[in-house]
């Protein structure tokens, strides 16, 4: 049976609430940190995933509500606390369209040491 | 077409000419050794700012030949002729993907003066680089790149690195990180070889290829956790991550589908759009993907051509395939037009190789490792671990 999409979220929320607030590269080195102690040697059956019941899309917006839950928690509290401005939304990570050709890698969105 | 096109991404060829002759290259004259013309520039730019299709800003790429075989004074003078066209509220950044061979202090100099953004391709430790990456006389070409790449860090100029992972360096994760901890490289792109136009690969084409990208990335991944503050950026991680974490309000669209987000321009001043690889292409359905001549044509007219009429109607129904087949088409957005076409034999296709490793597994890896958290429970330790993380490390992200 699937769980539903509700509980998905909540469960989602709980990793995310712990992730988010570290920024990019903090979200990145703690994932990276949650791999097995092989990685290289892991099979691809055993990867979470492969025993997770829900499918990729069911996942994907679970976890992005999950992530809109907590950024609207945080753009409310700013708000009671007279600090709302647009870098508040979005952890300040971004989310922009990006350019997804392969040999580029979209400086004006990810280089800001100009 | 309803809304006006946004050209986000400018692709302009300097020169077809390349100074080396990589294995897998996929473009077919860089032998010659033309130059664009000034009036050519002048053209693009003039049409491209008086089209209002780049008033939020405007990214150029000179690429697909060897930028720096030019003189500096090319650039001098080109990036003069933008500047002076170039609307006042309308910010124009310039950069380079290049073979690193030609770096020197007066390149350096320059980037640096000019803020030119740098890629430069290198893949890997020298006994991978030198597999592929090699002159006409089939000469390695890692010396001079490393010395490149060893000059800009000297010089203080950012830069990137893009390497082509083949079947060898996909199985050395371990190597390819210690290579870029050990010259300072700390921002890194990955392609793996493709088929595109003539070239063929067997890396590509072997079975289980997209399994040994995901236990690459794996590992890698895990070696750069390992070593905080070595590696700031991994282009397939960050942005699968991102993609995956994104609140479920943040746009999305795939450039590569949408006419002219991304627009190249070949020396003569031919254009085309969607991936810039087509330029310099040829296909049975559409010819050389060629919409117009800058020195002929208008935009305006380019974008009734019946040639990109037919593309885009073909991506457009591959795009749809896509949307309902795939449980990755959040993160992607419909794919890349020239794998479809390369791989499967037509735009209005789905999945791809190239989609599966660059898009599913790099996405599955990031969700196997939330899935690793979220199942293990032990947030307080997964917590602490951020905490650390997050203390005196600033965001590179806007």
């Amino acid at each position: 049976m699937m769980e539903e999409p509700l509980s998905l979220r909540q469960n989602y929320l709980k990793t995310v609430s712990y992730l988010m607030p570290a920024g990019a590269i903090g979200v990145s080195l703690a994932l990276g940190a949650a791999a097995p102690a092989a990685a290289s040697e892991e099979p691809l059956g055993a990867q979470p995933s492969a025993v997770v019941k829900e499918g990729v899309s069911e996942r994907l917006a679970a976890i992005r509500s999950a992530v809109s839950t907590l950024d609207m928690d945080r753009v409310t509290a700013a708000k009671g606390q007279g600090q709302l401005a647009w870098g508040n939304w979005g952890f300040g990570w971004g989310w922009p369209n990006w350019n997804n050709w392969h040999n580029w890698r979209n400086w004006r969105n990810w280089w800001r040491n100009w | 077409m309803t809304a006006p096109p946004q050209i986000q991404l400018l692709v302009v060829q300097p020169t077809p000419f390349c100074n080396i002759d990589c294995r897998y290259c996929y473009l077919p004259d860089r032998t010659n050794k033309a130059t664009v013309a000034e009036d050519t520039l002048g053209n693009l730019f003039t049409q491209v700012f008086a089209s209002g299709w780049a008033a939020e800003g405007l990214s150029v790429v000179w690429h697909a030949g060897e930028p720096m075989v030019l003189p500096i004074e090319f650039y001098r003078r080109a990036f003069r002729l933008v500047d002076e066209l170039r609307p006042a509220d309308v910010p124009v950044s310039h950069s380079f993907q290049t073979n690193g061979t030609l770096i020197d202090e007066a390149w350096c100099r320059f980037i640096a003066d000019e803020h030119i953004g740098i890629g430069v391709s290198i893949d890997g430790p020298q006994r991978f680089h030198d597999r592929n990456r090699v002159t006409r006389s089939g000469r390695g070409t890692f010396d001079k790149t490393i010395a490149g790449v060893r000059l800009l860090r000297r010089h203080g100029v950012p830069f990137h690195v893009i390497s082509v992972l083949s079947s060898a360096s996909l199985a050395a994760p371990q190597a390819m990180f210690d290579f870029y901890v050990g010259e300072g490289i700390e921002n890194v792109c990955f392609n793996v070889e493709e088929s595109e136009g003539g070239h063929v690969s067997e890396t590509f084409a072997a079975s289980g290829i997209d399994r040994l990208y995901y236990r690459f990335l794996s590992e890698f991944w895990r070696l750069a956790a390992a070593s905080p503050g070595k590696l700031a950026f991994i282009r397939e991680i960050d942005d699968a991550t991102r993609q995956v974490l994104r609140p479920q309000e943040a746009g999305f669209s795939n450039q590569l589908v949408e006419p002219f987000a991304v627009t190249s321009m070949d020396w003569c001043g031919n254009i085309a759009t969607f991936s810039p690889e087509l330029l310099g292409m040829k296909s049975a359905d559409y010819g050389d993907f060629i919409i117009g001549n800058i020195n002929r044509d208008s935009l305006a007219d380019m974008a009734q051509h019946p040639v990109l009429a037919r593309m885009l109607a073909d991506i457009r129904a591959g795009v749809a395939q896509c949307r309902e087949s795939c449980e990755y088409f959040s993160v992607c957005g419909g794919g890349e037009p020239v794998n479809k076409l390369f791989e499967n034999g037509s735009f209005a296709t789905a999945e791809t190789t190239y989609c599966r490793m660059t898009k599913m597994r790099a996405t599955d890896l990031v969700l196997d490792r939330l899935e690793r958290m979220r199942l293990a429970g032990d947030l307080t330790a997964s917590a602490a671990g951020v905490a650390t993380v997050s203390t005196g490390v600033a965001s590179p992200v806007m």
